[in-house]
């Protein structure tokens, strides 16, 4: 086949995308400037000077944050780890490490549910063994949320940190310590910054994710609000289409925001990667 | 006393043994090189020899201390990989700089160390490339700038040109034997091309299967190569099986299925009591027609195959003892099917074990 020709592949998949996705979210985004038929930032002055907004705003931010760093600090010497296997176990391990994004997100954070409400394991265990008098309040508290991000986007650090991570010749490492690199030196110094693609790539994807997240945050935030579920309840409980439009197109500034930070930071940190 | 000896060292890969009873001694100033088929150990030798393996028996000792258990950072040893393992995301001045900065070495000094050893590999004015912006050759030489900048007390190679083509590998060979003697440091070098070995070496080991069969001066291998093996990994492709073994007259004569052959007594060849010769195809001689049986040293059969190689003809040879390859230069070839009679010199056949 000529090559001109195999570009015709994407077609279907393109025209899909436009006009179910590209489309409705640039007339989303264009409906937010005009009220009556005027052009209008009112939708925009409402929320960014609403406290109660702001609040929800900097709860998502900084969920998304912690989520972000607490998977990476996990991910990180799992992927290592993984990426030093033979292939079988590799397979086996990485398939494991999956798991969670395969099941239902519903599932899964009513699984938290039982384990970190007031009844729940942890604070049967704690009074048990006289932590605590009182069972603690960890679910429905950004916390909670946490958890159950970190539970459903570690995957995805791993996975892309392996990635990264298999392609680090080897004897990199051995080059290191024939120059005088302690093992940890030689870490620090050759596979951390060569590891910072694959840092940077799912970072992002954790961080976007966790910003995006519903079902998670609806289950295990309680009356906690997000983003995502503020969004919805304008929508579907006030059916005030107008400001949850408003929301979504905020939602979306800040993942581009985001993406273009990392981005930047990835360049700074390997220019020639 | 060398400056690193293995002893009795034996090395293995998950209960495969690689290296059983290894003994190598190298002097301080020589490079020595490793020379042997793929598979054969020479790359465990080196990494055991760098502190990337540990021994499971035996002993390394290196300016006569016991090396055996010292780490790897710790033995100031250079290393060059065959796949020359740059650091990708490091300029060519920083992956030179990194073992000085480890050292904790003034700025000042590892700009003009760096600077030195880049002019050293004729690489002056690249510091600030990355690796994926230099040839397969720059790169080699960076990565050799690189272990070369800490002052190593011994440097390993290991197969170091084999990713690079032809010319160039001529080139760079010169060139590491240049800056080797220029800087008087102790090389262990490991390939599998023999040439290479025997061009820039002052001594070669030829290893096969874990063991090293033969130690000594690129010429003394390449004259008088001691086992059958050596002599094949060289280039001898004529080999007489003998039954019976005499000396007389400061001569070896082999019988071979009847057929006697007189071998001149040479200092290399000194104390081999094998009944087992060899031969190069270059040192057969070929004569037209059948030569008088019974005759030493001269063997009938027709020609089987032709092979015409440029400066000289090859010819596979049928006889009575088997087939056997020579090289002659000519004018006319001879034809499949021609009879004639080889010639085995006196003093080109080597007794090997
Ligand atoms: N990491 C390893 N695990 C298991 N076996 C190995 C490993 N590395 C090398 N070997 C085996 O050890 C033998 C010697 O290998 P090596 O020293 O690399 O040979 P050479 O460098 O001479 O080609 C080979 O049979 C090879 O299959
Ligand atoms: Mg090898």
């Amino acid at each position: 086949m000529k090559k001109r020709y195999v570009y015709m592949l994407l077609l279907p998949g393109m025209l899909f995308l436009l006009l179910f996705m590209i489309v409705p979210i640039l007339l989303t985004i264009g409906s937010t400037f005009f009220q009556q038929g005027s052009f209008t930032l009112a939708g925009y002055l409402h929320f960014l000077t609403d406290s109660y907004f702001l609040k929800i705003l900097w709860t998502t931010l900084r969920v998304s944050l912690v989520t972000t760093l607490v998977c990476i600090l996990i991910g990180f010497p799992a992927a290592y780890y993984l990426s030093k296997l033979g292939p079988r176990k590799k397979g086996i391990l990485l398939a494991l490490a999956i798991f969670p994004l395969l099941t239902s997100s519903v599932v899964r954070s009513f699984s938290w549910m039982v384990i970190l409400g007031k009844k729940g394991l942890i604070n049967t265990l704690l009074v048990a063994i006289g932590l605590t008098d009182e069972p603690l309040d960890i679910l429905y508290t950004p916390t909670a949320m946490m958890i159950g991000l970190v539970h459903l986007f570690l995957p995805l650090i791993i996975i892309t940190l392996v990635g990264v991570m298999e392609n680090i010749d080897p004897d990199l490492l051995k080059a290191a310590e024939s120059l005088g690199a302690s093992r940890f030196t030689a870490f620090r110094k050759v596979i951390l910054p060569l590891s910072v693609p694959g840092l940077i790539i799912g970072s992002i994807l954790v961080f976007v994710g966790s910003l995006t997240a519903y079902t998670t945050p609806a289950l295990l935030g309680g009356k906690q609000r997000v983003i995502s579920t503020f969004l919805y309840q304008n929508a579907m409980t006030l059916n005030d289409w107008y400001y949850a439009s408003v929301v979504a197109t905020i939602m979306i500034a800040i993942t581009f925001i985001v993406i273009g930070v990392m981005n930047k930071l990835a360049m700074k940190l390997n220019p020639k990667g | 006393m060398a400056l690193l000896s293995l002893e009795n060292v034996s090395v293995a890969y998950e209960n495969q043994l690689i290296l059983k009873d290894f003994n190598l001694q190298v002097e301080k100033g020589e490079l020595i090189s490793l020379l042997g088929p793929s598979g054969c150990g020479k790359t465990t030798t080196l990494r055991l020899i760098a502190g990337f393996l540990e021994a499971k028996q035996g002993a390394f000792l290196f300016q006569d201390k016991d090396y055996t258990r010292v780490p790897v950072n710790k033995r100031n040893f250079g290393f060059v990989f065959q796949s020359y393992a740059l650091f990708p995301h490091l300029s060519v001045f920083d992956n030179v700089a990194f073992g000085l900065r480890l050292r904790k070495v003034k700025e000042a000094d590892i700009v003009k160390r760096v600077g030195q050893m880049l002019e050293v590999v004729n690489l002056s004015g690249f510091e600030k490339r990355f690796p994926k912006e230099l040839s397969g050759g720059q790169r080699q030489r960076v990565a050799i700038a690189r272990a070369l900048v800490i002052e190593p007390d011994l440097l390993l190679f290991d197969e170091p040109l084999s990713n690079l083509d032809a010319n160039l590998r001529v080139n760079m060979r010169v060139e590491i034997r240049r800056i080797q003697q220029e800087l008087g440091i102790t090389t262990v070098y490991v390939s599998h091309d023999q040439e290479e070995c025997f061009s820039i070496s002052d001594k070669v080991a030829i290893m096969n299967k874990g063991v090293i069969e033969q130690l000594g001066s690129p010429a003394a291998i390449f004259k008088y190569p001691k086992t059958e093996f050596v002599a094949r990994f060289i280039g001898f492709t004529n080999f007489l099986n003998g039954s019976e073994r005499q000396e007389r007259d400061g001569q070896v004569e082999l019988k071979v299925a009847g057929h006697s052959f007189l071998i001149a007594s040479q200092a290399g060849n000194e104390g081999r009591t094998g009944k087992k010769c060899a031969i190069r195809p270059d040192d057969l001689q070929v004569e037209a027609g059948h030569g008088s049986t019974g005759e030493p040293n001269r063997l009938n059969g027709i020609v089987k195959i032709s092979t015409y190689l440029g400066r000289s003809y090859q010819y596979v040879v049928e006889t009575a003892l088997g087939n056997f390859t020579v090289n002659q230069e000519m004018d006319t070839p001879y034809q499949n099917g021609q009879q004639v009679s080889l010639v085995f010199p006196r003093e080109k056949l080597v007794l090997v074990d």
